[in-house]
């Protein structure tokens, strides 16, 4: 038993030493704002054949939210991608937004909300 | 009964090459990304799996012994031809485990962990699940036992088995000579394992020889054409390490809770079925995939390696 325990608190420090390392590794990376045209793209991968009726870009870059018919199509930052889902969008237009940011709820374990900087939200074009 | 663990006596070496391939990485002398939470995530799933492994190793290990009392042959360790054969054996039943954990969903729940990451280097092969041994699957390691492998045997076996897939999560290596990439699996197979691409999905479930999946039609060469693009069909959206070990769980019960009168569906069926086909599996995925192509999903045998 304490062998074993040992051997946890050594594999431990090893995970914080190799985190912190690639803590460091990364440092100084920082990923590119999306942009529409790589929004797009995203979309079209994760969505394949679904139209664009609008697209609003959160303000510091790191995700999206699409109108498709009905459906909300949102991108948000995770890691070096995105996480995309599809929520309705009478569920996305409710969302509001405090601090400059909107939180939209995803419904789903794995992804519970998408939290993105917004001016202003819902837009005017589309709120009801 | 003392025996010795592979994974174990290769711990020290798995640290080493991570921190390698992080430091190699950082003066761009290979190539690798990785991200902070991400590895933090990946590196904390194996610590507490080893640790979860424990709880069920105890229960496992007996199983194998009961059975191995009631043989119907007596395997030496000692001889060279038992190794091989059990080499052979453990890696097919591994290749069956590895489709069965892909192909429905309870099991799915328990591999999908290994799969969440949306990078692909050494630390992604410490991405270990927690739950393992919660489904079951160490029983399809029994008949091993039953035919006549000590216990002791097939488990140094499962060990050798899972140290030689640490090394082939990495982009460093792209090809390696042709007779090695026909015959075992390598970083360049098991990359299109751990690829999100619709023609990608669900191939490539080999442990250690590559032929079974040649063999039973799973084989999918990585195509220079078609970069991988790693993780799940639906990305994880969170890095809180308890949705990531436990999100599919918790998506089979709620779906039960729904709609409990397919709750064989919701177990069995494959990941991402549901009653009225309004979600995405696999099968669905290749199909939409293949209609945009215009052309069917598989590969000529002609282009396999
Ligand atoms: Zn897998
Ligand atoms: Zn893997």
């Amino acid at each position: 038993m304490n062998a074993l325990l040992i051997q946890f608190a050594v594999s431990a420090v090893a995970v914080a030493l190799m985190v912190a390392l690639a803590a460091w590794g990364t440092r100084g990376r920082a990923r590119p704002a999306l942009d529409e045209a790589t929004a797009r793209r995203w979309l079209a991968d994760e969505f394949p054949g679904r139209a664009i009726d609008g697209l609003w870009l959160a303000s510091d870059g790191k995700g999206a939210i699409a109108k498709s018919g009905d459906d909300a199509l949102v991108l948000s930052r995770m890691g070096v991608g995105y996480a995309a889902r599809r929520v309705a969008w009478v569920k996305a237009e409710a969302a509001t937004v405090k601090d400059g940011r909107v939180r939209i709820p995803l419904a789903d374990v794995a992804a519970p909300r998408a939290v993105l900087a917004m001016a202003a939200w819902p837009p005017k074009e589309f709120s009801a | 009964m003392k025996t010795i663990d592979p994974v174990t006596l290769a711990t020290p070496f798995f640290i080493l090459t991570v921190i390698l391939e992080i430091v190699l990485a950082r003066f761009g002398k290979l190539k690798a990304t990785y991200e902070t939470s991400d590895t933090a995530v990946s590196l904390t799933m194996g610590l507490i799996s080893s640790l979860a492994g424990l709880l069920t190793a105890g229960a496992s290990f007996a199983a194998a012994m009961w059975i191995y009392q009631h043989r119907l042959f007596t395997i030496p360790m000692t001889a060279v031809w038992a190794w091989i054969a059990v080499f052979l054996l453990e890696d097919l039943t591994y290749y069956w485990f590895h489709r069965l954990s892909h192909e429905r969903r309870f099991w799915w729940a328990a591999h999908v962990n290994h799969h969440s990451s949306q990078h692909y280097n050494l630390s992604t092969a410490l991405r270990q699940t927690w739950t393992g041994g919660l489904a079951g699957t160490w029983a399809l390691w029994l008949p091993l036992s039953l035919i006549g492998f000590p216990p002791a045997m097939v488990a140094i076996q499962k060990g050798v088995s899972l140290v030689y897939q640490y090394w082939i999560h990495t982009e460093a290596i792209r090809r390696l000579p042709k007779p090695f990439e026909a015959v075992l699996n390598t970083p360049s197979h098991h990359r299109v394992h751990h690829a999100r691409n619709p023609r990608y999905l669900d191939s490539n479930y080999a442990g250690i020889l590559i032929v079974w999946d040649r063999m039973f039609g799973t084989f999918q060469p990585e195509l220079d054409e078609e970069a991988c693009r790693y993780g799940l069909v639906h990305n994880l959206g969170t890095f809180n390490i308890v949705r990531v070990a436990f999100h599919e769980w918790i998506g089979i019960v709620q779906d039960i809770v729904r709609q409990p009168r397919h709750i064989l569906g919701w177990l069995f069926g494959p990941p991402g079925w549901s009653p009225d086909g309004s979600r995405d599996t696999s099968a669905s995925l290749k199909a939409q995939w293949a209609a945009r192509q215009g052309a069917p999903p598989t590969v000529p045998a002609k282009d396999a390696v």
